[in-house]
Protein backbone atom coordinates (compact mmCIF):
# COMPACT_ATOMS: atom_id res chain seq x y z
CA UNK A 1 0.00 0.00 0.00
CA UNK A 2 1.85 3.70 -0.88
CA UNK A 3 2.67 5.80 1.87
CA UNK A 4 0.01 8.49 2.87
CA UNK A 5 1.81 11.68 2.62
CA UNK A 6 0.76 15.52 2.32
CA UNK A 7 2.90 18.16 1.55
CA UNK A 8 5.68 15.93 2.31
CA UNK A 9 4.69 15.10 5.29
CA UNK A 10 4.02 11.11 6.23
CA UNK A 11 0.25 11.18 7.58
CA UNK A 12 0.04 7.84 9.49
CA UNK A 13 2.56 8.55 12.29
CA UNK A 14 0.79 12.26 12.92
CA UNK A 15 -2.60 10.20 12.78
CA UNK A 16 -1.42 7.60 15.35
CA UNK A 17 -0.26 10.71 17.78
CA UNK A 18 -4.00 12.04 17.90
CA UNK A 19 -5.83 8.58 18.09
CA UNK A 20 -6.93 8.68 14.36
CA UNK A 21 -7.45 5.49 12.56
CA UNK A 22 -5.94 4.55 9.53
CA UNK A 23 -9.72 4.97 7.82
CA UNK A 24 -9.31 8.38 9.00
CA UNK A 25 -5.61 9.49 7.53
CA UNK A 26 -7.04 7.69 4.13
CA UNK A 27 -9.71 10.31 4.06
CA UNK A 28 -7.47 13.00 5.56
CA UNK A 29 -5.03 12.48 2.65
CA UNK A 30 -8.48 12.77 0.23
CA UNK A 31 -9.54 16.22 1.85
CA UNK A 32 -6.11 17.58 2.43
CA UNK A 33 -6.33 17.66 -1.53
CA UNK A 34 -9.73 19.45 -1.87
CA UNK A 35 -9.00 22.04 1.40
CA UNK A 36 -5.53 23.06 -0.93
CA UNK A 37 -7.58 22.99 -4.53
CA UNK A 38 -10.42 25.80 -2.71
CA UNK A 39 -7.30 27.50 -0.46
CA UNK A 40 -5.91 28.01 -3.88
CA UNK A 41 -9.16 28.53 -5.85
CA UNK A 42 -8.34 25.69 -8.45
CA UNK A 43 -11.69 25.45 -9.38
CA UNK A 44 -11.13 22.76 -11.81
CA UNK A 45 -8.88 21.52 -9.69
CA UNK A 46 -11.57 20.51 -7.26
CA UNK A 47 -14.27 19.99 -9.41
CA UNK A 48 -11.87 16.51 -10.40
CA UNK A 49 -11.49 15.74 -6.99
CA UNK A 50 -15.13 16.28 -5.89
CA UNK A 51 -16.32 14.42 -8.78
CA UNK A 52 -17.38 11.06 -8.30
CA UNK A 53 -20.76 9.48 -6.24
CA UNK A 54 -23.03 11.18 -8.71
CA UNK A 55 -21.78 10.36 -11.92
CA UNK A 56 -21.19 6.96 -10.70
CA UNK A 57 -24.95 6.50 -9.58
CA UNK A 58 -25.92 7.53 -12.71
CA UNK A 59 -23.86 5.82 -15.00
CA UNK A 60 -23.91 2.99 -12.87
CA UNK A 61 -27.70 2.90 -13.40
CA UNK A 62 -27.84 2.93 -16.93
CA UNK A 63 -26.73 -0.39 -16.21
CA UNK A 64 -27.45 -3.53 -18.59
CA UNK A 65 -31.09 -4.35 -17.95
CA UNK A 66 -32.11 -0.75 -18.26
CA UNK A 67 -30.00 -0.16 -21.55
CA UNK A 68 -31.72 -3.49 -22.71
CA UNK A 69 -35.16 -1.92 -21.19
CA UNK A 70 -34.23 1.48 -23.61
CA UNK A 71 -33.25 -0.99 -26.34
CA UNK A 72 -36.70 -3.13 -26.17
CA UNK A 73 -38.25 0.15 -25.63
CA UNK A 74 -36.96 1.32 -28.83
CA UNK A 75 -37.79 -1.70 -30.91
CA UNK A 76 -41.23 -2.11 -29.67
CA UNK A 77 -42.42 2.07 -30.22
CA UNK A 78 -39.35 3.64 -31.51
CA UNK A 79 -38.56 7.35 -30.82
CA UNK A 80 -41.82 8.81 -29.63
CA UNK A 81 -42.59 9.56 -26.49
CA UNK A 82 -39.88 7.24 -24.89
CA UNK A 83 -36.91 9.88 -25.98
CA UNK A 84 -38.58 12.88 -23.35
CA UNK A 85 -39.70 10.30 -21.68
CA UNK A 86 -36.19 9.27 -20.94
CA UNK A 87 -35.02 12.73 -20.38
CA UNK A 88 -37.89 13.49 -17.70
CA UNK A 89 -37.18 10.47 -15.64
CA UNK A 90 -33.43 11.14 -14.98
CA UNK A 91 -34.66 14.56 -14.02
CA UNK A 92 -36.32 13.06 -11.45
CA UNK A 93 -33.06 10.88 -10.38
CA UNK A 94 -31.28 14.26 -10.30
CA UNK A 95 -33.64 15.64 -8.03
CA UNK A 96 -33.65 12.01 -5.42
CA UNK A 97 -29.74 11.92 -5.89
CA UNK A 98 -29.29 15.31 -4.87
CA UNK A 99 -30.75 14.96 -1.75
CA UNK A 100 -28.43 12.08 -1.01
CA UNK A 101 -25.79 13.43 -1.63
CA UNK A 102 -26.57 16.59 0.47
CA UNK A 103 -27.62 13.72 3.64
CA UNK A 104 -24.36 12.45 3.32
CA UNK A 105 -22.31 15.19 2.79
CA UNK A 106 -23.78 17.44 5.60
CA UNK A 107 -24.27 14.10 7.81
CA UNK A 108 -21.26 11.99 7.28
CA UNK A 109 -23.46 8.87 7.30
CA UNK A 110 -24.88 6.65 4.85
CA UNK A 111 -28.47 5.92 4.34
CA UNK A 112 -28.62 2.53 5.70
CA UNK A 113 -27.38 3.68 9.00
CA UNK A 114 -29.40 6.77 9.55
CA UNK A 115 -32.55 4.65 8.50
CA UNK A 116 -31.95 2.43 11.13
CA UNK A 117 -31.10 4.84 13.92
CA UNK A 118 -32.94 7.22 13.16
CA UNK A 119 -36.27 5.41 12.88
CA UNK A 120 -35.85 2.48 14.21
CA UNK A 121 -34.42 -1.21 13.70
CA UNK A 122 -37.26 -2.49 11.76
CA UNK A 123 -37.46 0.37 8.84
CA UNK A 124 -33.94 0.28 8.95
CA UNK A 125 -33.69 -3.63 8.10
CA UNK A 126 -36.53 -3.62 6.00
CA UNK A 127 -34.56 -0.90 3.89
CA UNK A 128 -32.11 -3.10 3.92
CA UNK A 129 -33.87 -6.60 2.79
CA UNK A 130 -35.42 -4.50 0.31
CA UNK A 131 -31.57 -3.46 -0.79
CA UNK A 132 -30.56 -6.48 -0.84
CA UNK A 133 -33.31 -8.40 -2.70
CA UNK A 134 -33.10 -6.09 -5.43
CA UNK A 135 -29.41 -5.78 -5.51
CA UNK A 136 -29.13 -9.23 -6.31
CA UNK A 137 -31.51 -9.61 -8.82
CA UNK A 138 -30.35 -6.83 -10.64
CA UNK A 139 -26.90 -8.03 -10.44
CA UNK A 140 -28.13 -11.36 -11.90
CA UNK A 141 -29.52 -9.43 -14.76
CA UNK A 142 -26.27 -7.26 -14.88
CA UNK A 143 -24.18 -10.55 -15.44
CA UNK A 144 -26.84 -10.81 -17.88
CA UNK A 145 -26.32 -7.93 -19.60
CA UNK A 146 -22.32 -9.15 -20.05
CA UNK A 147 -23.24 -12.12 -21.10
CA UNK A 148 -25.06 -10.89 -23.71
CA UNK A 149 -22.63 -8.73 -24.75
CA UNK A 150 -20.15 -11.41 -24.65
CA UNK A 151 -21.69 -14.05 -26.57
CA UNK A 152 -21.61 -11.75 -29.40
CA UNK A 153 -18.44 -12.42 -29.25
CA UNK A 154 -18.44 -15.56 -29.27
CA UNK A 155 -17.50 -15.65 -25.76
CA UNK A 156 -19.92 -17.90 -23.36
CA UNK A 157 -21.29 -17.39 -19.56
CA UNK A 158 -18.45 -18.53 -17.64
CA UNK A 159 -16.30 -15.79 -19.20
CA UNK A 160 -18.88 -13.36 -18.63
CA UNK A 161 -18.88 -14.33 -14.75
CA UNK A 162 -15.43 -14.70 -14.56
CA UNK A 163 -14.77 -10.77 -15.97
CA UNK A 164 -17.80 -9.49 -13.40
CA UNK A 165 -16.18 -11.01 -10.56
CA UNK A 166 -12.48 -10.33 -11.05
CA UNK A 167 -13.49 -6.77 -11.82
CA UNK A 168 -14.90 -7.03 -7.86
CA UNK A 169 -11.96 -7.98 -6.68
CA UNK A 170 -9.21 -5.93 -8.30
CA UNK A 171 -11.14 -2.45 -8.02
CA UNK A 172 -11.86 -3.48 -4.45
CA UNK A 173 -7.94 -4.11 -3.78
CA UNK A 174 -5.90 -1.77 -2.62
CA UNK A 175 -7.79 0.02 0.40
CA UNK A 176 -8.27 3.31 -1.03
CA UNK A 177 -11.89 4.73 -2.33
CA UNK A 178 -9.66 6.99 -4.17
CA UNK A 179 -8.08 3.95 -6.38
CA UNK A 180 -11.66 2.45 -6.10
CA UNK A 181 -13.21 5.61 -7.46
CA UNK A 182 -11.27 6.35 -10.05
CA UNK A 183 -10.83 3.24 -11.80
CA UNK A 184 -14.84 2.98 -11.93
CA UNK A 185 -15.42 6.19 -13.37
CA UNK A 186 -12.40 5.32 -15.98
CA UNK A 187 -14.72 2.26 -16.93
CA UNK A 188 -18.06 4.33 -16.86
CA UNK A 189 -17.36 6.78 -18.73
CA UNK A 190 -17.51 3.89 -21.94
CA UNK A 191 -21.16 4.00 -21.32
CA UNK A 192 -20.83 6.42 -24.21
CA UNK A 193 -20.31 3.51 -26.16
CA UNK A 194 -24.37 3.74 -26.37
CA UNK A 195 -24.18 7.17 -28.27
CA UNK A 196 -21.33 5.49 -30.61
CA UNK A 197 -23.86 2.81 -31.37
CA UNK A 198 -26.85 5.36 -31.91
CA UNK A 199 -24.87 7.16 -34.35
CA UNK A 200 -24.18 4.09 -36.48
CA UNK A 201 -27.84 2.90 -36.91
CA UNK A 202 -27.82 6.43 -38.82
CA UNK A 203 -31.59 7.23 -37.00
CA UNK A 204 -33.25 10.13 -38.53
CA UNK A 205 -32.21 13.26 -36.73
CA UNK A 206 -35.75 14.87 -37.52
CA UNK A 207 -38.19 12.16 -36.04
CA UNK A 208 -35.22 12.24 -33.04
CA UNK A 209 -35.34 16.24 -32.91
CA UNK A 210 -39.58 15.76 -32.94
CA UNK A 211 -39.81 12.95 -30.38
CA UNK A 212 -39.01 15.50 -27.88
CA UNK A 213 -41.72 17.79 -28.37
CA UNK A 214 -43.89 14.89 -26.56
CA UNK A 215 -45.24 12.72 -29.10
CA UNK A 216 -48.94 11.09 -28.22
CA UNK A 217 -48.78 8.10 -25.48
CA UNK A 218 -47.74 4.92 -27.67
CA UNK A 219 -50.32 2.49 -28.23
CA UNK A 220 -50.34 -1.25 -28.67
CA UNK A 221 -50.55 -4.02 -25.42
CA UNK A 222 -51.64 -1.78 -22.07
CA UNK A 223 -49.61 -4.77 -20.02
CA UNK A 224 -46.46 -4.34 -22.61
CA UNK A 225 -46.76 -0.51 -22.38
CA UNK A 226 -46.85 -0.59 -18.17
CA UNK A 227 -44.06 -2.85 -18.19
CA UNK A 228 -41.57 -0.68 -20.35
CA UNK A 229 -42.99 2.57 -18.62
CA UNK A 230 -42.38 0.70 -14.96
CA UNK A 231 -39.00 -0.67 -16.27
CA UNK A 232 -38.02 2.72 -17.67
CA UNK A 233 -38.39 4.44 -14.48
CA UNK A 234 -36.93 1.61 -12.69
CA UNK A 235 -34.21 1.97 -15.04
CA UNK A 236 -33.35 5.49 -13.64
CA UNK A 237 -33.78 5.95 -10.07
CA UNK A 238 -33.46 2.68 -7.91
CA UNK A 239 -32.70 1.61 -4.42
CA UNK A 240 -28.63 0.84 -4.35
CA UNK A 241 -28.38 4.49 -5.89
CA UNK A 242 -29.91 6.14 -3.00
CA UNK A 243 -27.65 3.74 -0.45
CA UNK A 244 -24.68 3.93 -3.18
CA UNK A 245 -24.35 7.80 -3.46
CA UNK A 246 -25.00 8.70 0.28
CA UNK A 247 -22.91 5.64 1.11
CA UNK A 248 -19.88 6.59 -1.48
CA UNK A 249 -20.18 10.61 -0.29
CA UNK A 250 -19.68 9.99 3.06
CA UNK A 251 -17.18 6.89 2.30
CA UNK A 252 -15.41 10.35 0.38
CA UNK A 253 -15.42 12.74 3.01
CA UNK A 254 -17.49 15.13 1.47
CA UNK A 255 -18.78 17.95 3.94
CA UNK A 256 -21.55 20.55 3.57
CA UNK A 257 -18.58 23.05 1.73
CA UNK A 258 -18.81 20.56 -1.06
CA UNK A 259 -22.45 20.30 -1.67
CA UNK A 260 -22.34 23.36 -4.55
CA UNK A 261 -19.89 20.54 -6.33
CA UNK A 262 -21.91 17.39 -5.34
CA UNK A 263 -25.00 18.97 -7.17
CA UNK A 264 -22.62 19.45 -10.17
CA UNK A 265 -21.27 15.98 -10.24
CA UNK A 266 -24.95 14.81 -9.77
CA UNK A 267 -26.25 17.06 -12.80
CA UNK A 268 -23.58 16.19 -14.94
CA UNK A 269 -23.97 12.57 -14.12
CA UNK A 270 -27.62 12.59 -14.82
CA UNK A 271 -27.30 14.60 -18.35
CA UNK A 272 -24.54 12.15 -19.46
CA UNK A 273 -26.91 9.21 -18.41
CA UNK A 274 -29.79 10.74 -20.27
CA UNK A 275 -28.06 10.91 -23.34
CA UNK A 276 -26.10 7.54 -23.32
CA UNK A 277 -29.49 6.25 -22.37
CA UNK A 278 -31.21 7.74 -25.31
CA UNK A 279 -28.34 6.94 -27.20
CA UNK A 280 -29.64 2.86 -26.19
CA UNK A 281 -32.77 3.54 -27.63
CA UNK A 282 -32.23 5.15 -30.90
CA UNK A 283 -29.73 1.78 -31.31
CA UNK A 284 -33.00 0.08 -30.60
CA UNK A 285 -35.60 1.87 -32.48
CA UNK A 286 -33.52 0.88 -35.58
CA UNK A 287 -35.34 -2.69 -35.53
CA UNK A 288 -38.73 -1.15 -35.41
CA UNK A 289 -38.49 0.09 -38.92
CA UNK A 290 -36.59 -3.30 -40.62
CA UNK A 291 -39.05 -5.78 -38.76
CA UNK A 292 -36.37 -6.50 -36.83
CA UNK A 293 -38.14 -6.17 -33.38
CA UNK A 294 -38.21 -10.28 -33.47
CA UNK A 295 -35.68 -10.27 -30.82
CA UNK A 296 -35.99 -13.66 -30.02
CA UNK A 297 -35.15 -14.61 -33.05
CA UNK A 298 -31.84 -14.02 -31.97
CA UNK A 299 -31.44 -15.88 -29.35
CA UNK A 300 -30.27 -15.21 -25.99
CA UNK A 301 -33.88 -15.95 -24.24
CA UNK A 302 -34.82 -12.56 -25.78
CA UNK A 303 -32.02 -10.37 -25.17
CA UNK A 304 -29.99 -10.82 -28.31
CA UNK A 305 -30.10 -7.38 -29.35
CA UNK A 306 -26.41 -6.98 -30.92
CA UNK A 307 -27.04 -9.66 -33.03
CA UNK A 308 -30.56 -8.41 -34.43
CA UNK A 309 -28.70 -4.42 -34.61
CA UNK A 310 -26.16 -6.34 -36.79
CA UNK A 311 -28.42 -7.69 -38.67
CA UNK A 312 -30.25 -4.16 -39.39
CA UNK A 313 -27.70 -1.69 -39.17
CA UNK A 314 -24.39 -3.73 -40.17
CA UNK A 315 -21.22 -4.99 -37.49
CA UNK A 316 -19.94 -1.76 -36.20
CA UNK A 317 -23.06 -0.65 -34.73
CA UNK A 318 -23.60 -3.85 -33.31
CA UNK A 319 -20.14 -4.77 -31.77
CA UNK A 320 -20.43 -1.13 -30.27
CA UNK A 321 -23.68 -1.92 -28.79
CA UNK A 322 -22.51 -5.10 -27.09
CA UNK A 323 -19.54 -3.67 -25.75
CA UNK A 324 -21.41 -1.20 -24.29
CA UNK A 325 -23.17 -3.70 -23.14
CA UNK A 326 -20.52 -5.52 -21.55
CA UNK A 327 -19.10 -2.29 -20.04
CA UNK A 328 -22.82 -1.23 -18.44
CA UNK A 329 -23.05 -4.47 -16.77
CA UNK A 330 -19.44 -4.61 -15.42
CA UNK A 331 -20.01 -0.93 -14.10
CA UNK A 332 -22.93 -1.80 -12.24
CA UNK A 333 -21.58 -5.02 -10.83
CA UNK A 334 -19.00 -2.56 -9.09
CA UNK A 335 -21.26 -0.01 -8.28
CA UNK A 336 -24.17 -2.35 -6.71
CA UNK A 337 -21.71 -4.57 -4.91
CA UNK A 338 -20.43 -1.56 -2.89
CA UNK A 339 -24.28 -0.39 -2.55
CA UNK A 340 -24.66 -4.03 -0.50
CA UNK A 341 -21.59 -3.53 1.34
CA UNK A 342 -22.29 -0.21 2.47
CA UNK A 343 -25.44 -1.30 3.48
CA UNK A 344 -24.42 -4.30 4.98
CA UNK A 345 -21.69 -2.32 7.50
CA UNK A 346 -24.04 0.42 8.00
CA UNK A 347 -27.18 -1.86 9.12
CA UNK A 348 -24.76 -4.11 11.02
CA UNK A 349 -22.45 -1.48 12.35
CA UNK A 350 -19.25 -2.31 11.23
CA UNK A 351 -16.24 -0.41 9.27
CA UNK A 352 -17.77 0.38 5.65
CA UNK A 353 -15.28 2.17 3.80
CA UNK A 354 -12.95 1.66 0.98
CA UNK A 355 -10.30 3.52 3.06
CA UNK A 356 -10.02 0.65 5.35
CA UNK A 357 -8.55 -2.66 4.98
CA UNK A 358 -10.31 -5.97 4.06
CA UNK A 359 -8.64 -7.20 7.88
CA UNK A 360 -10.62 -4.90 9.24
CA UNK A 361 -13.67 -4.37 7.61
CA UNK A 362 -14.10 -7.97 6.66
CA UNK A 363 -17.86 -8.11 6.26
CA UNK A 364 -17.83 -4.86 4.09
CA UNK A 365 -15.68 -6.78 1.58
CA UNK A 366 -17.59 -9.91 1.93
CA UNK A 367 -20.48 -8.45 1.34
CA UNK A 368 -18.84 -6.69 -1.88
CA UNK A 369 -17.66 -10.08 -3.17
CA UNK A 370 -20.17 -12.50 -2.01
CA UNK A 371 -23.31 -11.10 -3.70
CA UNK A 372 -21.43 -10.44 -7.12
CA UNK A 373 -20.79 -14.61 -6.58
CA UNK A 374 -24.01 -15.22 -6.04
CA UNK A 375 -25.36 -13.54 -8.94
CA UNK A 376 -22.57 -14.54 -10.90
CA UNK A 377 -23.37 -18.47 -10.12
CA UNK A 378 -26.81 -17.81 -11.60
CA UNK A 379 -26.31 -16.83 -14.59
CA UNK A 380 -24.71 -19.84 -15.24
CA UNK A 381 -27.49 -21.71 -15.09
CA UNK A 382 -28.97 -22.29 -18.38
CA UNK A 383 -31.68 -21.49 -20.25
CA UNK A 384 -32.21 -18.29 -18.27
CA UNK A 385 -34.86 -16.39 -19.49
CA UNK A 386 -32.69 -13.06 -19.74
CA UNK A 387 -34.87 -10.36 -21.22
CA UNK A 388 -37.41 -11.25 -18.88
CA UNK A 389 -35.00 -11.29 -15.87
CA UNK A 390 -33.16 -7.97 -16.95
CA UNK A 391 -37.40 -5.95 -17.29
CA UNK A 392 -38.43 -7.58 -14.47
CA UNK A 393 -35.37 -6.90 -11.94
CA UNK A 394 -36.02 -2.95 -13.02
CA UNK A 395 -39.79 -2.97 -12.24
CA UNK A 396 -39.15 -4.53 -8.47
CA UNK A 397 -36.65 -1.95 -8.20
CA UNK A 398 -39.43 0.51 -9.34
CA UNK A 399 -41.70 -1.08 -7.02
CA UNK A 400 -39.11 -0.79 -3.91
CA UNK A 401 -38.64 2.92 -4.43
CA UNK A 402 -41.43 4.54 -3.24
CA UNK A 403 -40.30 3.53 0.60
CA UNK A 404 -36.62 4.33 -0.13
CA UNK A 405 -37.58 7.44 -1.40
CA UNK A 406 -40.00 8.38 1.50
CA UNK A 407 -36.99 7.76 3.67
CA UNK A 408 -35.09 9.86 1.84
CA UNK A 409 -37.08 12.93 1.88
CA UNK A 410 -37.68 12.66 5.77
CA UNK A 411 -33.63 12.54 6.53
CA UNK A 412 -33.56 15.67 4.04
CA UNK A 413 -36.00 17.81 5.92
CA UNK A 414 -35.24 16.47 9.31
CA UNK A 415 -33.52 19.68 10.73
CA UNK A 416 -31.78 18.22 13.80
CA UNK A 417 -29.37 16.58 11.48
CA UNK A 418 -28.92 18.84 8.65
CA UNK A 419 -29.60 22.19 10.13
CA UNK A 420 -29.65 24.68 7.54
CA UNK A 421 -29.26 22.12 4.56
CA UNK A 422 -32.90 20.51 4.74
CA UNK A 423 -35.49 20.57 1.66
CA UNK A 424 -37.10 23.66 0.50
CA UNK A 425 -40.48 23.40 0.12
CA UNK A 426 -40.47 23.23 -3.74
CA UNK A 427 -38.00 20.21 -3.52
CA UNK A 428 -40.50 18.53 -1.15
CA UNK A 429 -43.12 19.34 -3.43
CA UNK A 430 -41.09 17.77 -6.70
CA UNK A 431 -39.94 14.79 -4.09
CA UNK A 432 -43.33 13.71 -2.94
CA UNK A 433 -44.76 14.06 -6.59
CA UNK A 434 -41.83 11.81 -7.83
CA UNK A 435 -42.54 9.28 -4.92
CA UNK A 436 -46.29 9.22 -6.09
CA UNK A 437 -45.19 8.76 -10.04
CA UNK A 438 -43.16 6.20 -9.42
CA UNK A 439 -45.49 4.22 -6.95
CA UNK A 440 -48.59 4.96 -9.41
CA UNK A 441 -46.63 3.45 -12.74
CA UNK A 442 -44.76 0.40 -10.53
CA UNK A 443 -48.25 -0.43 -8.80
CA UNK A 444 -50.12 -0.35 -12.47
CA UNK A 445 -47.75 -2.81 -13.82
CA UNK A 446 -48.19 -4.68 -10.83
CA UNK A 447 -51.70 -4.99 -10.37
CA UNK A 448 -52.63 -5.32 -14.48
CA UNK A 449 -49.96 -7.80 -15.27
CA UNK A 450 -51.10 -9.64 -12.19
CA UNK A 451 -54.96 -9.68 -12.65
CA UNK A 452 -54.18 -10.58 -16.25
CA UNK A 453 -52.02 -13.62 -15.00
CA UNK A 454 -54.72 -15.20 -13.05
CA UNK A 455 -57.46 -14.62 -15.55
CA UNK A 456 -59.66 -12.01 -13.64
CA UNK A 457 -58.97 -9.93 -16.70
CA UNK A 458 -57.87 -10.62 -20.26
CA UNK A 459 -54.20 -10.78 -21.07
CA UNK A 460 -52.84 -7.87 -23.21
CA UNK B 1 -12.94 27.02 5.73
CA UNK B 2 -10.52 26.81 8.63
CA UNK B 3 -6.71 25.50 9.21
CA UNK B 4 -7.05 21.60 10.21
CA UNK B 5 -5.57 21.47 14.14
CA UNK B 6 -5.18 18.76 16.79
CA UNK B 7 -7.79 16.50 17.93
CA UNK B 8 -6.64 16.81 21.38
CA UNK B 9 -7.70 20.16 21.77
CA UNK B 10 -11.33 19.92 20.16
CA UNK B 11 -14.33 19.09 22.61
CA UNK B 12 -16.44 15.98 22.03
CA UNK B 13 -20.00 16.55 21.59
CA UNK B 14 -22.88 14.97 23.33
CA UNK B 15 -23.93 12.19 21.62
CA UNK B 16 -27.84 12.46 23.17
CA UNK B 17 -28.14 15.19 20.59
CA UNK B 18 -27.40 15.18 16.91
CA UNK B 19 -24.89 18.02 16.08
CA UNK B 20 -26.37 20.88 13.83
CA UNK B 21 -23.99 20.90 10.77
CA UNK B 22 -22.04 24.43 10.57
CA UNK B 23 -20.10 26.10 7.85
CA UNK B 24 -16.63 26.41 8.35
CA UNK B 25 -16.41 23.92 10.94
CA UNK B 26 -12.71 23.26 12.63
CA UNK B 27 -10.97 20.23 10.92
CA UNK B 28 -8.69 18.19 12.48
CA UNK B 29 -6.13 16.52 10.15
CA UNK B 30 -8.26 17.96 7.11
CA UNK B 31 -11.27 16.34 8.70
CA UNK B 32 -14.47 17.71 10.50
CA UNK B 33 -14.74 15.78 13.80
CA UNK B 34 -17.95 14.20 12.49
CA UNK B 35 -15.46 12.58 9.73
CA UNK B 36 -13.87 11.06 12.45
CA UNK B 37 -14.68 7.54 12.58
CA UNK B 38 -14.77 7.72 16.24
CA UNK B 39 -17.61 10.07 16.29
CA UNK B 40 -19.17 8.25 13.47
CA UNK B 41 -19.20 5.00 15.64
CA UNK B 42 -21.86 6.87 18.03
CA UNK B 43 -25.25 6.40 16.89
CA UNK B 44 -27.43 9.64 16.26
CA UNK B 45 -30.54 9.43 18.84
CA UNK B 46 -33.92 8.45 17.01
CA UNK B 47 -36.56 10.34 15.87
CA UNK B 48 -40.08 10.35 17.46
CA UNK B 49 -42.60 9.53 14.35
CA UNK B 50 -46.29 10.08 15.17
CA UNK B 51 -48.67 8.04 14.57
CA UNK B 52 -49.85 9.02 11.52
CA UNK B 53 -46.27 9.12 10.30
CA UNK B 54 -45.88 5.18 11.14
CA UNK B 55 -49.78 4.30 9.58
CA UNK B 56 -48.46 5.91 6.37
CA UNK B 57 -45.11 4.06 6.40
CA UNK B 58 -46.70 0.73 7.18
CA UNK B 59 -49.38 1.64 4.39
CA UNK B 60 -46.61 2.39 2.19
CA UNK B 61 -44.08 -0.65 3.07
CA UNK B 62 -47.60 -3.22 2.64
CA UNK B 63 -48.40 -1.51 -0.51
CA UNK B 64 -44.87 -2.07 -1.87
CA UNK B 65 -44.81 -5.81 -0.49
CA UNK B 66 -48.50 -6.33 -2.53
CA UNK B 67 -47.24 -5.20 -5.51
CA UNK B 68 -44.20 -7.03 -5.13
CA UNK B 69 -45.57 -10.11 -4.54
CA UNK B 70 -47.85 -9.71 -7.79
CA UNK B 71 -44.80 -8.83 -10.40
CA UNK B 72 -42.71 -12.06 -8.60
CA UNK B 73 -45.65 -13.84 -9.25
CA UNK B 74 -46.25 -12.48 -12.52
CA UNK B 75 -42.68 -13.67 -13.36
CA UNK B 76 -42.52 -17.13 -11.88
CA UNK B 77 -46.42 -17.71 -13.91
CA UNK B 78 -44.71 -16.77 -17.42
CA UNK B 79 -41.43 -18.84 -16.85
CA UNK B 80 -43.96 -21.65 -17.04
Amino acid sequence: MAPLETAGHSLEPVAAGVGLTHEDAVRSLDRSRVFHARRHGRHWSLLWLLAGPGILAMLGENDGPSMISYAATGATYGTGFFVPFIAVTFAMAIICQEMCMRVGAVTHRGYGELVLQRYGKVWGWFSAGDLAFTNLVTLIAEFVAIRVGMAYFHLGAPVAAALGVVLVLFTMSGGRYWRWERIVLGMALFNGLFLISAILVKPHWGSVAHALTFTPFPGGSFNTLLLLLASTIGATVTPWMIFFQQGASADKGMTSADIKHGRWDTVAGGVLAAIFGIGALLAGAALLTHNGANIPDHGLAGAGFPAAIRAVSGGPAATVFALGLIEAGAVAVLTISASTAYAAGECIGVSRSFNNSPRHALIFYLANAGVALIAAAIILIPGAPLLSIALNANVLAAVLLPVALVFVVMLANDRDLMGKWVNKRSTNVIAITIIAFVAIFAAAYGIDSFLGTVHIIGAG
Amino acid sequence: MTAPRDINTTPRASAQQPRRPSEGAELIMFLEQEQLVSDRAIAVPQARLGGRAQAALWLLRIFALIVSFMVIYTFVAQLS
